[in-house]
């Protein structure tokens, strides 16, 4: 029940377009429930489970395509941008140039964070995954988790890897767009408690990490398949990130 | 000839299927499947039927969909077809040449059910381009999953496992159950009749290596598989809304399924920019010329149009897509054009967020390592499970108490722990045939192996506070992540 809340949460205070892209769990756990009792639920499961994992795949890559042409043309769009300002000698205009920068800076990290968001869109929806099959396999007695999961683990949706790719390359092209940093460190420890308002990226952001370390503190049911609690480094700048309630979607 | 023993095997390989308990004899009864072939005769494909004679075992997949067993044949089909792509590396020309027929077949009629292979330019990814082989990944087979599970799993794993697999049963109901003994058997069968794929088939069954062609297998697998299942009174109640449609209308218009997915990379995306470009830019060109200029392998028009229209967007309205999900936040830069300085908060603003979003990166990452660390802990371990269940089973034919005892204590071990170098356990147990005390000295020196290795991976995974575990790559992780 407890990932199930965690999963509701994140789904809540994840990007709107992608609400209804997450593993439907609660339907299978009912499923697995009904196992026992109904001869079709079992088929029906696994029915379900492939169409999930559909789900999944198609969005992802949809998604990642997307990823793709934004990365390019951000490149570009930066490329134009420096062009403008140096080589020529001309400078057209200080303020001009600024105002284009803020843009990309803005631009650019929010495009970083919804790449990240995917990550953590596969993840949770691999973790998912792999819980329900671990009661299936309770329920049932049979060993369906083991090579169901293998088959998971190569699924477009889950090799992230070119995901993990952009988002590097995105941190090298975002420290050259941005200014040297001031010696003062990014996340003084005297910092006040930070609200993160809103529905964007970045609220999502910190919601995500916050839903990580909820699902990852140690549960009734820990195995050697059980993932270690997550382990925040400087875990002080998290707790003083607070999230404002959403805005309720009318 | 080669055509008749293939259909009654055919068929009486069906019927195992539906059986829970078989054996390995295979009676021949050509009568039901007769009349089934006649449907195949029927079918678009004629020449398929040729080539069904010609190949036994790629004639297991052309197979009726409406008996009773057929969740079994096609699911057989299917891992047999999957075989066909998993050996699609080292052996392309023979399965070009069945490749092809295997596709034909998936575009007959209803009769038919077959992993469309869509090109068969993706059998000849390996040689060509990158592009065809990471790019194409369509959906996932909603279908006989199990039945494809069931195989590939096997494939992976050495042929001699094959046979303990069997005995333990991947827990999906009985009717979906594929009796690996009928099936090796049939394999087995099939190889003695058809002397050139034997030894496909034998590199098939003992290769290893089947992770990426499994991914390309199971990443062909048609939405076909879904829709004709629920036209089968034995598959899932509720039927597909949309792949129905589409692949009803794919499979009687003999036509590549709409729904193909295609993966893209940026090189792959480089080249359709290079092409957009040499045809004037992206409102000018069209997806014919884009496709004819990209020259990639398995790219479809449908693919390139989808792709254009993606490119047209992202480049005329650059700040709607950034911004879509932005809408609700209050704009602070609204208020910083006035502000230099709020200039300069604006841009520790990003800073802050820059740094939650790498955190939370890192942390995925770090997840995702563990995650695949752990399958694959679990995968030796069920592995050497499998193979003690293999050879206890055989050496039990020796019957000797000390071997048993041994052996059970190993699987206990084995059970309790996670995988462990398997070498080791083999050549140990390979060694002694009959030897009784050299099997007891090593399960014993295995146990305790094994033990061991438990105890450092409960510590690597889990022993944060344990500073003196050093150079375990979950541990320097976290050193990194600590500093």
């Amino acid at each position: 029940m407890k990932f199930g809340k965690r999963l509701k949460q994140q789904i809540e205070q994840s990007l709107p377009d992608w609400r209804d892209k997450f593993l439907t769990y609660k339907e299978l756990k009912k499923l697995v429930r009904l196992i026992s009792s109904a001869p079709k639920a079992d088929k029906e499961f696994m029915y379900c489970l492939n169409n999930e994992i559909e789900k999944f795949n198609a969005f992802f890559m949809e998604q990642e395509e997307d990823f793709i042409i934004r990365h390019k043309e951000l490149q570009q769009r930066i490329q134009r941008v420096t062009d403008t300002r140096g080589p020529n000698g001309t400078k057209p205009s200080e303020t001009e140039y600024k105002e284009e920068m803020a843009k990309i800076r803005k631009d650019i990290v929010n495009f970083h964070g919804e790449m990240v968001l995917l990550i953590n869109y596969s993840n949770i929806n691999y973790t998912g995954l792999a819980k329900i099959l671990k009661k299936y396999d309770k329920r049932t007695g049979g060993v369906l988790r083991l090579p169901f999961i293998q088959k998971v683990l190569e699924q477009p949706f889950f090799t992230t890897d070119l995901i993990s790719k952009l988002v590097k390359e995105c941190e090298t092209t975002i420290d050259s767009v941005f200014p040297a940093s001031q010696e003062q460190g990014i996340l003084p420890a005297e910092r006040q408690a930070i609200t993160v308002p809103g529905e964007g990226i970045f609220r999502n952001t910190v919601a995500a990490l916050l839903t990580m370390q909820e699902i990852r503190r140690g549960s009734s049911t820990y195995s050697h398949f059980s993932l270690p609690p997550l382990n925040l480094p400087e875990p002080d700048i998290f707790q003083s990130l607070q999230l404002l309630s959403p805005i309720p979607i009318p | 000839m080669e055509a008749r023993p293939a259909l009654s095997i055919l068929k009486s390989g069906a019927r195992h299927l539906g059986n829970s308990g078989g054996s390995g004899t295979l009676p021949v009864n050509p009568t039901p499947f007769e009349e089934k072939y006649p449907k195949l005769r029927d079918s678009q494909q004629v020449s398929t039927e040729r080539e069904l004679m010609q190949h036994p075992p790629a004639a297991l997949s052309p197979l009726s969909s409406n008996s009773g067993v057929v969740g079994h044949i096609f699911s057989s089909s299917s891992g047999f077809s999957s075989d066909l792509h998993f050996s699609s590396t080292p052996k392309q020309e023979k399965h070009l040449r069945q490749a092809p027929f295997i596709s034909q077949s998936a575009n007959s009629g209803t009769s038919i059910i077959l992993p469309h292979s869509c090109d068969s330019g993706i059998l000849q990814s390996t040689a060509s381009s990158q592009f065809t082989k990471e790019n194409n990944r369509s959906s996932w087979c909603p279908d006989s999953l199990p039945d494809f599970l069931d195989y590939s799993f096997s494939t992976s794993i050495d042929n001699s496992q094959l046979d303990s697999i069997n005995s333990g049963d991947i827990g999906i109901s009985s009717e979906d159950l594929i009796k690996r003994n009928d099936w090796q058997e049939w394999a087995d069968q099939l190889i003695t009749d058809n002397d050139p794929l034997t030894s496909d088939w034998n590199e098939l069954l003992a290769d290893a290596n089947v992770e990426p062609k499994m991914q390309q297998l199971m990443s062909k697998q048609p939405v076909n598989f879904s829709s004709q299942q629920s036209q089968i009174p034995l598959q899932p109640p509720d039927t597909p809304g949309e792949t129905n449609t589409a692949v009803a209308q794919s499979s009687s218009a003999n036509v590549a399924p709409v729904k193909q997915r295609m993966r893209w990379t940026p090189e792959l995306h480089e080249a359709f920019v290079e092409a957009v470009n040499k045809l004037g830019g992206s409102e000018r060109a069209t997806p014919k010329g884009v496709l004819k200029l990209m020259k990639a392998e398995s790219l479809t028009i449908y693919h390139v149009k989808s792709h254009l229209q993606k490119y047209r967007t992202a480049r005329y309205k650059p700040e709607t897509t950034e911004e879509s999900s932005e809408k609700k936040l209050p704009s602070v830069e609204e208020l910083s054009s006035l502000d230099l300085k709020t200039g300069i908060e604006i841009t520790e603003a990003l800073r802050l967020q820059m740094e939650v979003q790498k955190r939370l990166h890192e942390q995925l990452e770090i997840q995702r390592n563990l995650q695949l660390r752990i399958e694959e802990q679990g995968r030796y371990l069920q592995m050497m499970f499998e193979k003690q269940c293999k050879s206890g089973a055989d050496l039990l034919k020796g019957t000797s108490s000390t071997i048993e005892n041994s052996i059970t204590e190993l699987t206990g071990a084995a059970q309790s722990s996670p995988g462990k170098d398997d070498s080791g356990l083999q050549a140990g147990i390979s060694k002694t045939g009959g030897d009784q005390s050299n099997l007891s000295i090593a399960s014993g020196e295995n146990s305790k192996a094994i033990e061991e290795k438990f105890k450092a991976l409960e510590t690597q995974v889990f022993g944060n506070s344990e500073a003196n575990i050093d150079g375990t790559s979950p541990s320097s992780k976290r050193a990194k992540v600590h500093e």
